[in-house]
């Protein structure tokens, strides 16, 4: 059983989407310890004694979208949307660790990410827009 | 996805008591080529033993105090060996490859030694460590060897490894002074398997190469050392017209076959190109130190 397996069925945590299945797409990207893997690769029982985050995760518990996720809604980044979730954490495993990303660095964390409605021009603001609007709350 | 038993020992003797109870089982480490076959109905084990939680194969040791090289876990992750700053530094083509391979989400997880094991000839890590020179060992509940790199490719996708054998390390000589080194990778995209890489390896007196080790990886059914090469270069001085020799020499030197990916004659094109470009690359950043 595959970790992303473990999330959409009995966990029903259905934000976690499966694209590829062959760790290619990063639809189905969450992360594990703060790092972002393929959950389609990733085998269940490796996560025990570990933190999972998923796109669930990342809102409060009013509701509040997060600073990254709102970013994304707000520079028109997200279309089908099938994506998303998968962009959004790797978004924030790279913000995490890279308040202040240069374009380049954006591009190559989000590389195992693809997108096939945006043409990733959105995605790289909404990337920029949120390490600005982080920058601004710490 | 079909169901299978997995197990998590804790050291290399549980290891190896699951592989005598269930002797057909896998042992998976990060998974990322196996976890694909196994999708793909390529594989169908019953169980999988996982390499990941085992002490034996973690860790990276630089051994410069000692004078020696550096031992690294066969379970150390890509991103692990890409973020190690005395690795960077002492063995900067192991970055250059690591930067190279998957996408964060891969590397985060894909260990050197798998990438080994699964003996594809277009490997990233083996290319680099071919050069390197590296040596891995291998156990088994009644047996360790150390055997060079290149011997652990017997073809595509087949290693010379035993049913119960497990690599657990991967140890590299310490460099030698004014070592220059050169990787270059072509992908139909930047996250892509290799469709042609070239890591190469100069000691150089000024001009004159003192040593050379070139390796080429997706033209041939291993990763393959360019002997011819480094006969060439070995002791002469790196003159442009050397440099188109070995271009010329280098397309003859590796036999490409062409697939979904590319053609032979592209790629038998592009690793004379890369041979050239690093030859050009290693003279200019020795002639700024």
């Amino acid at each position: 059983m595959r970790l992303i397996d473990l999330l959409r069925g009995p966990m029903h945590q259905t934000g976690t989407k499966e694209g590829c299945g062959e760790g290619e797409c990063g639809a189905c990207t969450v992360l594990v310890d703060g790092q972002a893997v393929n959950s389609c690769l990733y085998p269940a029982l490796e996560v025990e004694g570990k933190q999972i985050t998923t796109i669930e995760g990342l809102m409060d518990s009013h509701n509040t979208l997060s600073i990254i996720q709102q970013a994304f809604v707000d520079t028109g980044a997200i279309q089908c949307g099938f994506c998303t979730p998968g962009m959004i954490l790797s978004t924030k495993a790279l913000l995490d660790k890279h308040p202040e990303p240069s374009e380049d660095e954006i591009r190559s964390a989000l590389l195992g990410n693809l997108c096939r409605c945006t043409g990733y021009v959105q995605i790289i603001q909404a990337v920029q827009h949120a390490a600005e609007n982080l920058k601004g709350k710490s | 996805m079909r169901k299978f038993d997995y197990f998590k020992p804790q050291s290399l003797d549980e290891v190896w008591s699951l592989k005598q109870k269930f002797p057909s089982a896998k042992y998976i480490a990060g998974g990322t080529d196996l976890m694909v076959a196994i999708k793909n109905r390529e594989l169908l084990p019953p169980a999988l033993i996982s390499l990941r939680s085992l002490p034996e194969l973690s860790g990276i040791e630089d051994q410069a105090v000692i004078g020696a090289g550096a031992r690294i876990g066969a379970a150390v992750t890509i991103s692990e060996i890409l973020h190690h700053p005395i690795l960077n530094k002492r063995f900067p083509i192991l970055r250059d490859a690591a930067q190279r391979m998957g996408s964060v989400q891969i590397r985060n997880v894909a260990t050197i030694g798998g990438n080994l094991c699964n003996c594809s000839p277009c490997a990233d890590m083996a290319a680099v460590l071919l050069v390197l020179e590296a040596r891995v060992r291998l156990q088994s509940p009644v047996s360790q060897r150390e055997i060079p790199v290149h011997a652990l490719f017997s073809g595509p996708g087949v290693s010379c490894l035993d049913s119960d054998e497990v690599l657990t390390d991967i140890l590299l000589n310490p460099p030698l002074p004014q070592t220059q080194t050169a990787f270059f990778k072509k992908g139909r995209v930047k996250m892509d398997l290799a469709i042609a890489s070239v890591a190469m390896l100069l000691n150089l007196e000024g001009n004159r190469c003192r040593r050379a080790r070139l390796a080429a990886g997706s033209v041939a059914p291993i990763p393959l050392r360019l002997y011819d090469l480094e006969k060439l270069l070995d002791g002469a001085d790196i003159q442009p017209e050397l440099i188109l020799e070995a271009q010329k020499l280098a397309e003859k030197s590796v036999a490409p076959i062409s697939d979904i990916r590319s053609t032979a004659e592209y790629r038998r094109h592009i690793i004379g190109i890369y041979v050239r470009r690093g030859l050009e690359q290693i003279l200019v950043e020795r002639s700024q130190t």
